[in-house]
């Protein structure tokens, strides 16, 4: 069996508090994987799935949504395969910091990088702000991905990652863009977690 | 770190051997494959999830069997902690906290570590190290195989902890010795057949090699140097009663701790080898680190002795349990103590198998040798990938590079002479003039790849992913070509920092900010901030950092740093709070505060621009981007214009980073044609840098940037990477396509 693996970093966007980290740790520990590493912290963190013939190692960068370090932004994006942009669908003004994030990752974010809209805390929908048709329209306008997750109940948590995972490029015969490498047998992977897995 | 009582450890050990010797194998006449199977299966009911806390296990663990164990998440500290059903009059159950250091689990009072939870668990049923009786795992986990119809998934630790007949807890092993060093465990599956490998020449020096010589596909030829480890350590006990071990030193043990990164390898560690009285400890190739000359005469690469795959410190460091040599034989104490140092520990203080003990000792069997070594190579490429491939590596380029008029010595000669001669001028900044150390770096690593001796290494390790070969050659390269340099290019980077203004700016504002408190950063309330030990322990480890001249090992030490400061944010959290980047950069922020905000600056610019680019998409690439986010935060912060006053300064940042070369997700990696790229020029490409260097200074005094570009596209070119990144500039596109 022969599996290539590719490294794709994702970066997230958005607010403060608005559950970024709360979004990846859901996905990350949602499901059992003996050979992941934890990492030092949330702030980043990576999960493999496999994607049709491809494992994809996300390795997700999580940055500070505080306005004052928004400067600080393009040294995490750059070189991400995906930004997933999350807002909070009680809190409209974190909808409006998203719309900027779009510019911005548009004037300077890698060229063909993936971008996903995530509306957290949809399970708090009494206290909406943002229409999730709005919300909707405007991610198709931009042919992003969107949902609506609930980090906290693991709602379309994977989703956004799966998405992200088809709209990828696949991985091109001249090797570029990711980092890959054969799997040999599943045994061998043992003693490669760090590598593979 | 906790030190074993060795006294009552001993006797039990004296008093029990019979015992062991009857019944002590019965957990390892099963596959050790299906072990690790059938408990990765079963994960689920070991190491069960969020319901279970540390009194749940507890509860559950009442009566058991002795050797009965769950592990789970400890809800105050955040670590996992294993409870173990123990014998002891006192306490039936206890809890060893597990703790995560860099990428690494162990328990806390022991130096093993591994680099998952499931090769911990493992390790602690074949030995028990600093638990009080070696784990049990019930029968059944050795007939789980993959399938629903098992249903493994669902079984929890009820059924894990359901009385089984053959649950043997063993309590012969005895306690470790009192190393000091945390130590990276593997447990390996051979390629040969898939079984775990365990073989250490202690072993075959305690017993023989007549297990050699039955079929290699008995599997219980493969298993048998699991309890012969444990017979192995029963000599150990004995040939140290009376002799105490010295511990080692504080620093030591932080730093050394840091090479547990590069995969597959290992954490050296040197335990203190000169005692004034009582056994003497040393490593067999002390000298070998210390003097080139004489490990090229003694060494070959193809070792009589089998490097053990499974490594714990007194087989690592081939502590011979034999009487203590006579003093002429030893290495001088000066050579050994060097090995304490910091500078020392990237030495790689590598157990030279030619210089064994064996034969310094005479040891009677040392015939077996040859045997061994026909026998292994039978086993195939097993144990190829056993022998410390990073080592062959570095030793190979190390001699490469002190060859008279090989091409290699001579471009390493020419880049080292060259970088030596250039001085800062103004307004070459110190990110430029780090890129071309880097593209010669890069091209240095070329030459290697080109060169017959490097490739037929590589060949020989198989399938070693590209990336992994490329972090190794970079790790040897680092020796001989950044060594020699690295105090002259702090030098310069500060020089050319100090000149643009930069580092005045730094500190002026570190002075400004330093006594904000977290919640003025905008830090979260939550989240805490280390205390003055903690700050110290950090200050510590900055130094460290400093005092690497690998920028991998820089990284390694900042991660340290990284996970102190999370553990100082985590440590008083209400449980379940999650700390993102919203938390840490605050954190990391006023930590740098109170920290040598200059020479963290010069650090992080040598990390951002001389690791490997490849190297900067993990962990290590985030935490330093966080660092280096972190410094740029404090030195361009404006008082009264919070934010859109940092947009200028943004920008510049941003056009920074495009023209780094770094952190190309787009590199090719060693694809055929980068293979062939560097093959003729490799010689006069030095001096062509020196000249485009010095030429890139004058056309960047006249203010224009693009110059420098076109200067360093020339000079660049001459690797693919470089070819890519000329494009993006020219475009003037993001940094990324």
């Amino acid at each position: 069996m022969k599996m290539s693996l590719r490294e794709l970093k994702v970066c997230l966007l958005g607010d403060t508090g608005v559950g970024k980290s709360s979004i990846v740790c859901r996905f990350v520990e949602d499901s059992f994987d003996p050979n992941i590493n934890p990492t030092i912290g949330a702030s980043f963190m990576t999960k493999t799935v496999q994607y049709q013939n491809e494992l994809h190692k996300f390795l997700i960068w999580d940055t500070a949504g505080q306005e004052r370090f928004r400067a600080l932004a393009p040294m995490y994006y750059r070189g991400s395969a995906a930004a997933i942009i999350v807002y909070d669908i009680t809190k409209e003004e974190s909808f409006l910091t998203l719309k900027n994030w779009v510019k911005e990752l548009h004037q300077h974010g890698p060229s063909n990088i993936v971008v996903a809209i995530a509306g957290d805390k949809c399970d708090v929908s009494d206290a909406r702000e943002v229409l999730e048709k709005d919300a909707k329209d405007y991610a198709d306008s931009i042919h992003a991905i969107f949902v609506e997750t609930s980090a906290k109940n693991a709602i379309n948590i994977n989703e956004i990652f799966t998405e992200i995972s088809q709209k990828i490029p696949l991985l091109e015969r001249s090797e570029t863009g990711v980092r890959g490498l054969k799997l040999r047998r599943e045994q061998s992977d043992l003693t490669r977690e760090r590598t593979c897995c | 770190m906790k030190r074993l009582d060795d006294e009552p450890t001993k006797s039990r050990n004296r008093t029990s051997l019979s015992d062991k010797l009857t019944n002590g194998d019965s957990v390892t006449q099963r596959s050790p494959v299906d072990l690790l199977q059938g408990l990765r299966l079963c994960q689920e009911a070991w190491n069960p999830g969020s319901p279970w806390d540390r009194q749940g296990a507890q509860a559950a663990l009442w009566g058991r069997p002795p050797g009965s164990f769950l592990v789970v998440s400890d809800s105050s500290s955040q670590n996992k902690l294993l409870c173990v059903s123990v014998n002891d009059q006192g306490k039936k159950v206890q809890d060893f906290p597990i703790i995560h250091t860099g990428s690494a689990q162990r328990l806390n009072t022991s130096h093993l570590a591994f680099s998952d939870l499931l090769q911990l668990v493992i390790f602690y049923t074949l030995s028990r190290d600093v638990l009080p009786l070696c784990l049990s795992i019930p029968s059944w986990v050795w007939g789980l195989t993959k399938g629903p119809e098992h249903l493994v998934s669902q079984l929890g630790p009820k059924a894990w902890l359901c009385p089984s007949s053959d649950l043997l807890p063993d309590t012969m092993s005895p306690g470790t010795p009192d190393t000091q060093d945390t130590v990276m465990c593997t447990i390996q599956l051979t390629a040969a057949n898939g079984a775990l490998c365990f073989i250490n020449p202690l072993y075959l020096q305690e017993h023989g090699d007549d297990w050699l010589t039955h079929s290699s596909v008995n599997p219980n030829l493969l298993n048998r140097p699991f309890h012969s480890k444990r017979d192995r350590r029963l000599s150990a006990a004995r040939a140290w009663s009376g002799a105490g071990l010295k511990k080692r030193t504080e620093s030591v043990e932080d730093s050394s701790a840091s090479l547990d990164s590069s995969a597959g390898s290992l954490v050296q560690n040197p335990v203190s080898p000169v005692t004034p009285t009582g056994v003497i400890l040393r490593r067999a190739s002390s000298s070998g680190t210390s003097d080139p000359q004489k490990r090229e005469s003694s060494d070959s690469i193809s070792s009589p002795i089998p490097q053990s795959p499974h490594r714990v410190s007194w087989v690592e460091d081939k502590l011979w349990m034999n009487p203590p040599a006579p003093s002429s034989l030893l290495h001088p104490p000066c050579l050994e103590f060097d090995s304490l140092s910091i500078s020392s520990i990237e030495e790689e203080p590598d157990p030279e198998p030619s210089v064994s003990p064996f034969q310094v000792l005479n040891s009677p069997r040392l015939p077996l040798a040859d045997k061994v070594k026909n026998r292994l190579s039978a086993v195939g490429q097993a144990l190829g990938g056993l022998m410390n491939p990073q080592k062959r590596l570095s030793k190979r380029v190390q001699e490469m590079s002190e060859r008279k008029g090989g091409s290699f010595a001579e471009a390493l000669r020419g880049f080292v002479e060259q970088t030596l001669k250039m001085r800062p001028v103004c307004g070459v900044t110190s990110t430029e003039m780090l890129q071309e150390v880097r593209s010669s770096l890069t091209a240095l690593r070329e030459m290697l790849y080109d060169s017959v001796e490097i490739q037929s290494i590589v060949d020989s390790l198989g399938d070693v992913p590209d990336f992994e070969l490329d972090v190794m050659l970079e790790q040897a390269l680092h020796k001989v070509a950044l060594k020699p340099l690295y105090s002259h290019l702090y030098e310069w980077m500060k020089m050319a920092r100090q000149n643009d203004g930069s580092l005045q700016q730094l500190q002026a504002n570190q002075h400004t900010l330093k006594d904000r408190s977290l919640e003025e950063l905008e830090g979260t309330a939550g989240a805490g901030v280390p205390d003055a030990a903690m700050l110290e322990k950090i200050q510590q480890r900055w130094a460290t950092m400093h005092q690497q001249y690998s920028p991998q090992n820089k990284v390694d030490m900042l991660l340290k740093v990284c996970k102190n400061i999370y553990h100082s944010m985590t440590v008083n959290a209400k449980p379940g709070v999650v700390f993102g980047a919203d938390d840490f950069l605050p954190c990391l922020t006023w930590v740098l505060l109170r920290s040598d905000v200059v020479t963290l600056q010069i650090d992080t610019d040598y990390m951002m621009e001389l690791l490997d680019p490849s190297q900067l998409q993990g962990e290590g690439g985030y935490y330093l981007t966080s660092l280096y986010a972190s410094l740029f935060y404090i030195s361009s912060f404006r008082s009264r214009l919070v934010t859109r006053q940092l947009s200028a300064e943004a920008q510049e940042s941003l056009s920074q980073w495009r023209r780094r070369r770094t952190l190309h997700c787009n590199q090719s990696r060693r694809s055929k044609n980068r293979r062939t790229i560097r093959r003729h020029r490799s010689s006069e490409r030095v001096d062509e840098d020196s000249e485009e260097v010095n030429a890139s200074a004058s056309k960047e005094r006249e203010g224009h940037w693009m110059h420098v570009g076109d200067v360093t596209e020339t000079l660049q070119s001459l690797t693919e990477i470089s070819g890519e990144e000329k494009e993006e500039e020219q475009n003037g596109k993001s940094e990324d396509s």
